[in-house]
């Protein structure tokens, strides 16, 4: 697969032409604007004094600086109860699910297997036929996993998605290097772990942080299988922004209303910050996904 | 294990039993990915016959007894339930004619950049969105719509005159606001299928058509767009088929009482019946679930098939 950055070179021998390139830069200007400004907007809101938000001044700029509403959300207890479930769901649930993933996809990418190419049907089919919310949710509760944090950690374990990246990222290694090992005595255990997983470093960033992503962004599951205190950081700031949980003067009127959105604009800097810090770092492992694992069966 | 002198496959000449010898421990992994998929994926599909059965609490989640279609005739009965229904083609359909053109004019414009810093940093940019949580792009909304201090509010009173309106609550902007947050959130990743489209084409052709005399407006009508029609082709097909699938999470985010009569979608509407409704209806919740994800499978498939005899490519 071509990549997207060398194609770029072909645009230097075509001629330019002034009218195009002024049209073409102002719109991927107002598409990076209009990408940050929200973010900025938030940033801004959450450093400013609440003076200034009840009297409108703030816009991407912090008005009146104070760190009143991170003090807040500091002195809530929920608030460090419900990043580190967080923590825990995305840790533990994507070691789970590249554990499972793995041990799935491997077979998978064998041809040669017997049962192989029906399996991957059955694979494909679940993509397009599910079993839908409630019997899902029945299934979670008839298992008992419902208020407890296994809710989280153990359903999601395999996206069809993510599977098939990996899957099409075996059927990528050279077969001769696991010819060799086998003559020398490796078996499929071990080739698996020794030969072919060290291999594979960047489609296990790129499965692995798709899967992150999704426990660290989840809050439905949440809401229908979690009770309170096991709530994720993005379930508290959906309560705090509808006004079912109250943070700190959150939820007040006047000067506390203005205080209750300094609040929650912290509350989403502060879950998000995680995934912008590091997605400049690891954006090739995301893009990858997308450009390696064209989803074929 | 050792008499073997390679592993290329002769799987169909072997025997089982020297077939087992040699490759029991692929079937030694799929023994619990395997359990756990069927379990996870497989149990809940035919958890559907729950919409066939009537629910007791209690006594496991396949129901008591068989009521036939009860569930079915139920819903269809219902005007909430056609209601949901209409919703949801019509954002789908709106969400569809603005959003499916808007990432393609987005690819070729971002190849036309000169500029390959530049361009790096308009990619890297406008993929992030795609990674930000629902709730917060939905917190983020309805902080800059905010009656009393929202900057585009104030933007709106300021520059156009219009008075503050709590416009997440109101009806008639529900669907131009669920547009718009898609808009923002995946045009750019949506853009790289056709970005990596653009950039299989080869140069010659660009070269060709600029001997012919096509300037770069004329090359991107003639050259660009054509050669990734097939690309567009399928996308477009792969779309329909997944009419009935929307942002589920983020309606169920965006749903106020007040806009329910545009917000309320079937993924929604099977929520509300099954899940929050104190009497959870779960039977009738299956039913419409099931109903849906039937038209969903059957679109999907058509759509396959349909893209398979157009363009000779199919996502299965």
């Amino acid at each position: 697969m071509t990549t997207i950055a060398a194609a770029s070179q072909k645009n230097h021998i075509r001629e330019r032409s002034l009218v195009l390139d002024i049209v073409i830069y102002l719109v991927m200007l107002f598409a990076l604007i209009v990408c940050v400004v929200p973010f900025l907007y938030i940033i801004a809101m959450s450093f400013s004094s609440s003076e200034a938000i009840l009297n409108n001044k703030v816009s991407l700029w912090p008005v009146g600086f104070t760190l009143e509403a991170y003090q807040q959300i500091v002195e809530y207890p929920n608030f460090f109860i419900a990043y580190g479930n967080t923590l825990i769901y995305t840790f533990c649930g994507t070691l789970f699910a590249l554990t499972m993933m793995v041990l799935f996809a491997y077979p998978l990418s064998k041809n040669f297997l017997r049962g192989q190419s029906f399996l991957m049907k059955l694979v494909v089919f679940s993509m397009f036929f599910s079993g839908g919310l409630i019997p899902n949710y029945l299934l979670i509760s008839s298992l008992g996993l419902t208020g407890t944090r296994f809710a989280m950690l153990i359903p999601f374990a395999i996206n069809q998605f993510n599977l098939i990246i990996l899957i099409n990222f075996f059927k990528s290694l050279p077969g001769e290097i696991e010819e060799a090992a086998l003559i020398d005595g490796l078996n499929w255990f071990g080739i698996l772990i020794k030969i072919v997983l060290p291999l594979s470093g960047a489609a296990l960033a790129t499965v692995g942080l798709y899967t992150a992503v999704f426990f660290w962004n989840d809050w439905f599951y949440g809401l229908i299988y979690l009770n309170s205190s096991q709530y994720p950081v993005m379930l508290l700031l959906r309560n705090i922004v509808n006004g079912t949980t109250m943070v700190g003067d959150a939820g007040g009127v006047g000067e506390k209303a203005s205080v209750a959105i300094a609040v929650k604009s912290a509350v989403i800097i502060t879950s998000t910050l995680p995934i912008i810090l590091l997605y400049p770092f690891l954006q090739k492992y995301f893009v990858k996904g997308m450009t390696v694992g064209a989803v074929k069966g | 294990m050792k008499a073997k002198k390679t592993a290329t496959p002769m799987a169909q000449k072997t025997s089982w039993k020297r077939y087992l010898g040699q490759y029991w421990q692929f079937y030694a992994m799929l023994l619990l990915p395997l359990a756990y998929f069927i379990l996870f994926k497989y149990v809940p599909m035919f958890g559907n016959v729950l919409a066939f059965r009537r629910f007791r609490p209690l006594t496991g989640p396949y129901g008591v007894s068989w009521v036939g279609l009860r569930y079915f005739k139920q819903f269809l009965g219902q005007p909430q339930f056609w209601n949901a229904f209409r919703n949801t083609l019509t954002l789908s359909a709106i969400n569809l004619v603005v959003n499916f053109p808007i990432p393609i004019i987005f690819a070729i414009l971002l190849n036309e950049l000169q500029s390959l810093k530049f361009k790096k940093l308009v990619q890297t940019v406008s993929y992030m969105p795609r990674f930000i949580s629902t709730v917060v792009v939905i917190s983020i909304l309805t902080e800059l719509l905010s009656p009393s201090s929202g900057m585009i509010t104030r933007l709106l009173k300021n520059w156009f005159g219009l008075a503050p309106v709590y416009y997440m609550n109101e009806p008639q902007y529900f669907r131009f606001l669920y547009v718009l947050t898609d808009a923002w959130q995946y045009t750019g990743w949506t853009a790289i299928v056709y970005l990596a489209a653009i950039t299989g084409i080869s140069s010659d052709m660009f070269e060709a058509a600029r001997i012919d005399g096509a300037n770069r407006f004329q090359q991107i009508i003639y050259v660009t767009i054509p050669t990734i029609l097939p690309t567009i082709m399928i996308m477009f097909i792969l779309k329909v088929g997944n009419l009935l699938s929307l942002g589920f999470e983020k309606v169920l985010l965006m749903y106020t009482p007040s806009n329910s009569i545009v917000s309320d979608i079937i993924d929604t509407y099977v929520y509300r019946m099954g899940l929050q409704s104190s009497t959870n209806q779960y039977s009738y919740a299956t039913a419409i679930g099931l109903f849906s994800g039937v038209i969903g499978l059957i679109l999907v498939s058509s759509s396959n098939f349909l893209s398979r005899r157009l363009t000779g490519e199919s996502i299965y």
